[in-house]
């Protein structure tokens, strides 16, 4: 596999410090420029970050066959608790499941479930898969009303009707009621850049992640990605968790190699992302994060667990290759012109030139290990 | 245009004085009509008539964004048709608008902040909203400020030079029209010079991407987030900034929340809203260097107030 060599500048200061910076550093960079990250943030991290957390390198896979009907898509729940009830349990080596949730969830915790719902309602953090978390955590102790399932635009969630599904007293909410407003993030806490002469040069974190959570179980899906490759955990803790976003890919030629990382990196979203749930009953293995057709959905049945996020893309990686090959479509690492197009319901033609390269560029921002000789990768089969 | 309407846009009128009741109803009291039918305007109680004509008067277009959802383009940004820059390159110009209903508020707005002598001719759609926006813009009151100006621009008075001017206002790049460099201001502009070469003006946002490369965000006295689609005009003294807010999506939707940081500290400050009951400024910060706060809906327009 080649390998983009990522590079950019991270620049972390607190609001104070930013603004003395400011007038140092010009902060518009030309497009072809090498992005320059400004992290505004006041939080500081945990003593011990959420990611890559107690188990770096360590995931944790759980397949079960009969866990999802590839034919109708419908889940089974029973199947579906029994994986979490496995996969929690291998990962930390407790015997039962309360006290492997109890590693990570106290009762005073406030908890957001960090659904993806981006290709809803096609593909999305299954219900089945988030009421179970929900439970879990209510099982240790969390009050319902402590619990925060949660998404960025709230069209979208609501596609997916969570609330049927979960314990009675749990929220849900979507920080963009309606698309573009700003208020459901946080003001003083942001990444800054400009990538292609933007106007609007921040991208601000989830006013719920700063102000309210206090632990994170993030739940992505396995999903190839058009602009990064894939999109799992990294992603749906960054893209998923910021405004602004969309701007890191107007071209062909995106700057999510490392925008994704930067973003995941920013307190208080990596000392309080505890958890990574890996929602891999289906999957999507080119044109996503959306699932707009059908012949690009597979059912991988599986589900894998881990705090190492960037471990856990990894093996993502794995899977969505693996796909792809047998599909005679060409690795999500090929960077040819020639294979950008409008066009991508053809498996080798994209929109943009693909950047998994965000994984490994995380692992240098000390988020997780990327060292496929590093990662010890369990599989349980059910 | 006689001094009673001077300060405020006015309505341009051209429909006969048995017209009058439909006036009086959107609350309009005041208008101009063309000067044959100043005579029978005169006897109609209740509103104040004054000769006008549009002759010799610049017609501009009227301020909206065009979405282009359907265009294939360069950029996804929304276009903003703004009429800043005419103002600003013929300060002592006579102007005035054809719109219809809604826009006819946003237009009143938009020459009111540039202190523009313009009339405004709108359909029976338009006089209420017209008619509800010279209300609160009587509301507005204090002493015109300076505007701020970060950049001196040296306008050749070319189709492109104005379109340069254009992408400024749009790009809230606040600058004013100098013959020659001024070093009081942070940079100065002139096209067919070695850094801004007259053949990047064949595409102005080149030059305004440029132009706000040499200046740096850091130095802008102004700067929006969370909208395309508002341009700001502020003007100022030492211990009051003026920052007027124009949502050019207005007729058709509001604005849910934009940020907005002006250099300087100011530790007070007081909001008018068209249309805003109840809105405040929120997340209200101020650093030694900067103000910064977010106002949580813009209809059409605000006018905030900053004070040491």
């Amino acid at each position: 596999m080649t390998r983009v060599k990522p590079c950019c500048t991270i620049v972390t200061v607190n609001r104070r410090t930013f603004l003395q910076l400011a007038a140092a550093t010009p902060l518009l960079a030309g497009p072809a420029d090498e992005p320059v990250y400004r992290v505004v943030s006041a939080y500081k991290p945990a003593s011990q970050p959420g990611m890559p957390g107690p188990y770096p390198g360590l995931v944790v896979r759980v397949h079960s066959e009969n866990s999802i009907d590839a034919s109708s898509g419908k889940v089974n729940p029973e199947l579906v608790k029994q994986m979490i009830s496995s996969g929690m349990k291998t990962l930390t080596g407790d015997a039962r499941q309360e006290d492997a949730w109890a590693r990570f969830i106290s009762p005073k915790d406030v908890v957001g479930i960090k659904v993806n719902c981006s290709g809803a309602p096609r593909i999305r953090s299954s219900p089945e898969v988030v009421a179970v978390i929900a439970e879990n955590l209510i099982a240790v102790g969390v009050p319902a009303k402590q619990i925060h399932v949660y998404e960025r635009f709230d069209n979208q969630l609501q596609t997916v009707g969570y609330g049927k599904y979960l314990p009675a007293g749990v929220n849900v909410y979507a920080a963009e009621t309606t698309r573009e407003s700003i208020l459901g993030y946080d003001p003083k806490t942001y990444v800054e850049t400009s990538f292609y002469g933007e106007q609007d040069t921040r991208s601000n974190v989830v006013r719920l992640v700063s102000e309210t959570l206090t632990k994170i179980v993030n739940v992505p899906n396995l999903k190839e990605h058009q602009a990064s490759g894939v999109t799992g955990c990294l992603k749906n803790i960054s893209y998923g968790n910021f405004s602004n976003v969309a701007r890191g890919h107007n071209a062909p030629q995106t700057y999510l190699g490392t925008f994704i990382g930067a973003l995941a990196a920013v307190e208080p979203v990596r000392s309080r992302v505890v958890l990574n749930i890996m929602d891999g009953l289906m999957g999507v293995w080119h044109a996503g994060p959306f699932s707009e057709m059908p012949r690009f959905r597979f059912y991988p049945k599986q589900m894998m667990f881990g705090t190492d996020p960037v471990a856990m893309d990894h093996k993502l990686i794995d899977v969505i290759e693996e796909k792809r090959k047998a599909e005679g479509a060409v690795s999500i690492f090929d960077r040819s012109m020639s294979h950008v197009g409008k066009d991508n319901s053809n498996p080798n033609t994209n929109h943009y030139i693909r950047e998994p390269g965000h994984i490994e560029y995380a692992s240098k921002l000390g988020l997780g290990v990327f060292d496929a000789a590093k990662i010890k990768l369990k599989v349980i089969e059910l | 245009m006689l001094l009673l309407l001077a300060a405020l846009p006015a309505l341009f009128w051209d429909g006969a004085a048995d017209t009058a009741p439909a006036l009086r109803d959107a609350g309009i009291n005041q208008i101009l009509v063309p000067a044959a039918r100043l005579a029978s305007w005169k006897s109609v109680p209740g509103i104040v008539a004054e000769a006008a004509d549009l002759e010799g008067a610049v017609k501009l277009p009227p301020p909206t964004v065009n979405y282009r959802i359907n265009e294939a383009a360069a950029t996804s940004a929304p276009w903003v048709i703004a009429n800043g820059w005419r103002f600003i390159r013929r300060p002592g110009g006579r102007f005035y608008y054809d719109v219809t209903g809604k826009q006819a508020a946003l237009a009143a707005a938009e020459a009111f902040c540039y202190g523009a002598n313009a009339m405004i001719r709108t359909d029976a759609a338009g006089l209420k909203p017209l008619a509800a926006m010279l209300d609160f813009l009587r509301t507005i009151t204090g002493e015109p400020l300076p505007p701020v100006a970060d950049i001196g621009y040296i306008d050749d008075g070319s189709a492109a030079s104005g379109e340069v001017m254009n992408l400024m206002v749009r790009d809230n790049l606040l600058f004013q029209l100098v013959t020659a460099p001024d070093r009081r201001l942070k940079l100065n502009v002139k096209l067919g010079t070695r850094e801004y070469p007259l053949e990047d003006a064949r595409n102005p946002g080149v030059v305004a991407h440029a132009v706000r490369f040499h200046l740096t965000d850091e130095k802008r006295s102004l700067r929006i987030f969370g909208s395309q689609v508002v341009v700001a005009r502020l003007t100022a003294t030492p211990d009051h900034v003026r920052l007027h807010l124009l949502n050019y999506a207005g007729a058709a939707r509001k604005v849910e929340g934009i940020r907005v940081r002006v250099l300087g500290g100011f530790p007070k400050h007081q909001l008018s809203l068209a249309d805003g009951a109840g809105v405040e400024l929120l997340d209200y910060s101020v650093e030694p260097d900067a103000t910064e706060f977010t106002l949580p809906e813009l209809k059409m327009y605000a006018v905030v107030d900053l004070l040491r």
